[in-house]
């Protein structure tokens, strides 16, 4: 009687073990756990993947405050290709292509925006100085700029800008806000000619 | 390795000098110029006067060009400074710092000092407290204007227990002085639910879209109204606003949605001059009778916005980013009789420009300002 | 071994005492180990001239120079009226040690900007005839062909203009005017012959000028460890140099008006700033509508010379020449090249050594009405100051080497001792500027 009863505790445990909702996740399925289904089941689950930047409305959260250009649509190049691959152009791929460039171009608005992105000591944007990318004139660079001894690029103006008035810790030139920022700027003067060396 | 902190060599003199200034201020007129630089004297007697503003003699005596007369008092301006707490940002306090500075060492001092709104960058009560014992450094009184920087943190609870209401009158030497709070805004944070601090964020984002449009709104329109019922349409009428009272650029709130409306209430008056903040930059605008002058800020400047320009506004060179005190200063208005008026602006590091009444007269015809020669991007 | 024996205790007594006075006096000795001193403190002129002869090497002067950039040299340098060559080199070489062009024959060019002195005078300011005191401390004519003015408040706009006023000013040369200047020389059957052999005239003042330009135009010294390391040799500064390359750069804000760049590497702008040096002392408002005044009944140039040096209105700086009131108590921002041997610092000569220089800007200069807006607190700590002082030192050019490193142990021992300008709390930010003169100062 003891072995009966310990052998169905046991296969009753098993089974309940079987049916919980955490059983889904350790199978190791391709898709991650429904998080954005139940907004109340894991705060800190919840918190964790916003963190990882997978908020889903931060774009639409950002463009209800700032308003970023759009890159090219490339529409005209849908469905002419004569044949060859690299021509073939489908609707898909012109979405994609805008939908990809705009996103890191709203990511710079994000970190243009925010003086703690920017990792300023003193609490100041670049918005501050240059509202919706004012003043940036991206256009103009490269250029021979006697304040920092060689011929800048834009990213240079960008870390010295970092450097100064706004006193956070210099980008490095390849990273992920540097990358964003450039977008950003370029987005807001796309259709300027370029005109390098002007003052 | 222990460090004592030194009295430095230039402390010491500051203080010596600063002593024989304060000695020098007990001193009855006749014997202060005595001290004073002879050939300053020689000059007084001349009748040409030294503006400490601008190294140019300010003849007394204007020429018959059918220009009003001469200056009849000043008031000077602080405007847009922005402070956060000090062991925060350092730069924006010695910048008001400085503003206070220059103030103090005007000779003659004016007869009072308009600050023109937004004291605190996010409204704090630690920042506008450290505002307000800096400005009581003061030697002229000060008469104060919020902006949206200092209100929408708690809807101006910390300004009025500091400064009072924001929208009041006041009448000096016949020109009669309306202080505006032109910075009121339609709730957009109710329904998005947000914290104080999270609707003062939005407001303090020039570019943010989802704050509303500024406006002086109804009330205020009837305040106006009666409070100017009283005069005659003769009287000079000088108007503090920190938003425009015009409306040049909607996206940075360069802008008030209600302008039309104010504008018809002063339009009975033979002279108006409306002075405003918030855009950081010179800024000169005519509407009829009316009057528009910008303030500089002490905090940082603004570019141009890239349309609805006043056609009367000769632009300032832009910024320098390499000098942090750059397109930024204060400054002062002369007042003449009729209520028209010169306008300074005191900007560091460069020399000071006036946009004088017969410029904005004449239509932008004659008095012409300098010319930028690094435009605006 | 005999040497080590101790005879008795005389001379024992006598090897101890005097062996380190011998020592300080070598010391002494190395300083003026090129010769006796002159009038005004000044190596003699022939020894001048033997010593640059050893400095500079033997090329020829019609082409542009190593180490100058040749379009810069030929669009820039040179003036269409006073092309290099060989015989105006050599007039304005004997002009520049011409003690006659002084009213009383004791000083010349050289006697300021001397050649064993750093090619200035390393004094706080300049002595003049009758042993007359000026109010500015005189810049080096090492690399000066590279600035776009002459005279710190940029009065001259050219070598060639600078040359000709301190000749007829009344406490530096003394002359009364540019005849009597040019009387002094132009009956020479030397000069004559050179004059126009250089010239193709008689002599007369504007050649005078020339020629002296001409000369300086060959005072290059561009080969610094500085620029070895630019060139690619890691070793040639120290690890602690290249922090303060990096400092200069970045955090000490330097290089915004000390600007250094292949075309012009110098380190200036070329601009005027004020940096609260001259704040410390005066009213600059009073000053400032005293010389209106005097610049109302009298301003040529020759005046703004004579106020410039003579008078309390030196303190204007370039306000004297421009009066724009954004050029009030503004300075040119000085090269740094070779500027360990150019000693004391600032316009006034006020500061002993680089580490007051750093403790200057350090904190945030003297607060006025006119001062640079680029002028801001730094809160760099001892070592950060330590590496600039560092770097700047690597800037003397390699044939100057030995005095570099006198300068280097003299500033050091100075700066050890006292630190006249260091104000922790301003450079930190604990106390900001412009607070004092606001709020009170309460310490």
């Amino acid at each position: 009687m003891r072995t009966f009863k310990l052998l169905l505790g046991a296969t009753l445990t098993l089974v309940s073990l079987m049916w919980s909702p955490g059983r889904a996740e350790q199978s190791g399925g391709d898709y991650p756990a429904a998080a954005k289904q139940d907004p109340g089941t894991d705060d800190a689950a919840m918190a964790q993947w916003k963190r990882r930047g997978q908020e889903p409305d931060w774009m639409a959260e950002e463009l209800a405050k700032h308003k970023v250009l759009i890159p090219a649509d490339n529409k005209g190049l849908v469905g002419k290709g004569q044949g060859s691959t690299y021509g073939s152009v489908t609707p898909e791929d012109v979405k994609v292509w805008q939908q990809e460039t705009y996103k890191l171009a709203v990511e710079g608005s994000r970190i243009f925006h925010s003086g703690d992105r920017l990792k300023s000591t003193i609490a100041v944007s670049c918005d501050m100085c240059h509202p919706d990318g004012a003043n940036t004139h991206p256009e103009t660079y490269p250029k021979f700029q006697a304040q920092l001894g060689r011929v800048a690029l834009l990213r240079d103006a960008i870390n010295w800008c970092i450097e100064n008035p706004v006193r956070g810790k210099k980008l490095a030139p390849d990273s992920p806000e540097m990358r964003a920022l450039e977008t950003y700027i370029y987005a807001q003067r796309t259709g300027t000619p370029l005109q390098y060396g002007k003052r | 390795m222990k460090r004592t902190i030194v009295k430095s060599v230039e402390t010491r003199y500051y203080e010596e000098r600063e002593a024989l200034f304060r000695g020098l201020k007990n001193l009855d007129r006749r014997s202060f110029l005595k001290l004073s630089a002879a050939a300053a004297a020689a000059a007084l007697a001349r009748g040409v006067e030294f503006n400490l503003h601008s190294f140019q003699p300010v003849q007394v005596a204007h020429a018959a060009t059918g220009e009003a007369g001469p200056v009849e008092f000043t008031f000077a301006y602080i405007s847009d400074s922005h402070l956060y707490k000090r062991q925060l940002n350092d730069r924006f306090v010695r910048q008001l710092l400085r503003a206070v500075d220059d103030i103090n060492h005007l000779a003659p001092q004016p007869d009072f000092v308009l600050y023109g709104g937004d004291l605190a960058q996010l409204g704090q009560p630690l920042e506008l407290e450290l505002g307000a014992q800096i400005l009581k450094n003061l030697k002229a009184p000060v008469k104060m204007m919020v902006g949206e920087h200092d209100w929408f943190l708690d809807m101006g609870e910390k300004w009025r227990t500091l400064f009072g209401e924001p929208t009041y009158s006041f009448d000096h030497k016949g020109v009669h002085f309306v202080v505006l709070h032109s910075v009121m805004e339609d709730d957009f944070w109710s329904e998005r639910g947000m914290t104080g601090m999270e609707r003062m964020q939005t407001v303090a984002g020039l570019d943010n879209g989802i704050q509303s449009r500024f406006k002086v709104g109804t009330e205020q329109q009837v305040w106006l109204k009666n409070n100017l019922a009283a005069y005659s349409d003769d009287t000079p009428l000088i108007v503090f606003s920190h938003s425009p009272l015009y409306k040049y650029y909607r996206p940075w709130n360069f802008w008030t949605d209600d302008a039309e409306e104010v504008q018809a209430l002063l339009q009975r008056f033979k002279q108006v001059v409306v002075v405003h903040g918030h855009t950081h930059q010179i800024l000169t605008h005519r509407i009829g009778n009316i009057h528009f002058h910008g303030m500089l800020s002490t905090a940082w400047p603004w570019p141009y916005a890239p349309e609805g320009l006043p056609a009367l506004t000769v632009q300032m060179n832009r910024a320098d980013p390499f000098n942090p005190n750059d397109a930024l200063g204060d400054g002062s208005v002369g007042v003449k009789a009729g209520g028209l008026v010169d306008k300074l602006y005191n900007l560091w590091n460069r020399n000071p420009i006036q946009v004088t009444s017969a410029y904005l007269t004449s239509g932008g015809k004659s008095a012409v300002p300098l010319t930028p020669n690094l435009q605006s991007y | 071994m005999q040497y080590l024996k101790i005879k008795n205790r005389t001379a024992f007594l006598l090897v101890t005492m005097v062996l380190p006075w011998l020592g300080a006096c070598n010391a002494r000795l190395q300083e003026n180990a090129e010769g006796p001193r002159g009038a005004h403190g000044a190596l003699d002129m022939d020894q001048q001239k033997t010593l640059l002869e050893s400095l500079l090497p033997e090329r020829d002067v019609t082409q542009s120079p190593p180490g100058v950039d040749p379009g810069i040299w030929q669009q820039l340098v040179i003036p269409e009226d006073n092309k290099m060559t060989p015989e105006r080199v050599a007039l304005g070489k004997k002009l520049y040690f011409e003690t006659r062009l002084s009213k009383d024959g004791t000083v010349a060019c050289a006697t300021c900007h001397d050649v064993s002195r750093g090619f200035t005078d390393q004094r706080p300011v300049s002595e003049g005839i009758n042993g007359a005191l000026g109010k500015r401390n005189a810049p080096t004519t090492m690399n000066a062909f590279l600035l776009q003015t002459m005279f710190l408040d940029g009065r001259a706009p050219s070598l060639e203009e600078q040359a000709k006023l301190p000749i007829v000013n009344p406490i530096e040369m003394g002359h009364a005017n540019e005849g009597a200047a040019l009387a002094a020389i132009a009956d020479d059957p030397e000069y004559q012959r050179m004059f126009s052999f250089a010239y193709g005239r008689a002599p007369n003042y504007d050649d005078l000028g020339r020629a002296i330009a001409a000369f300086e135009r060959t005072f290059v010294f561009l080969d610094a460890p500085f620029d070895r390391y630019l060139a690619g040799s890691p070793e040639a500064i120290s690890e602690e140099a290249k922090r303060g390359w990096n400092l200069f750069n970045g955090k000490g804000r330097c290089m915004s008006c000390h600007q250094m760049n292949p075309s012009i590497p110098i380190g200036s702008d070329n601009r005027f700033h004020n940096i609260g040096v001259a704040a410390r002392k005066q009213n600059f408002e009073q000053l400032a509508r005293r010389a209106l005044e005097a610049l109302a009944q009298e301003g040529d140039m020759k005046a703004v010379d004579r106020l410039a040096i003579e008078t309390d209105l030196s303190e204007l700086g370039r306000f004297m020449v421009t009066k724009d009131r954004a050029d009030i108590g503004a300075f040119k921002t000085m090269q740094l090249r070779n500027i360990a041997l150019t000693g004391p610092y600032m316009h006034d000569g006020s500061m002993e050594t680089l580490w007051d220089v750093m403790d200057h800007y350090n904190k945030g200069g003297e607060p006025n009405p006119f001062l640079d807006g680029g002028i801001e607190p730094l809160a760099l700590s001892e070592d950060e100051i330590d590496a600039v002082v560092e770097f700047m030192f690597t800037l003397s050019d390699a044939r100057l080497a030995e005095q570099n490193q006198r300068a280097l142990t003299q500033q050091r021992k100075l700066a050890a001792a006292k630190r006249p300008f260091r104000d922790t709390a301003m450079a930190e930010r604990r106390v900001l500027p412009f607070e004092e003169r606001v709020m009170g100062g309460t310490r």
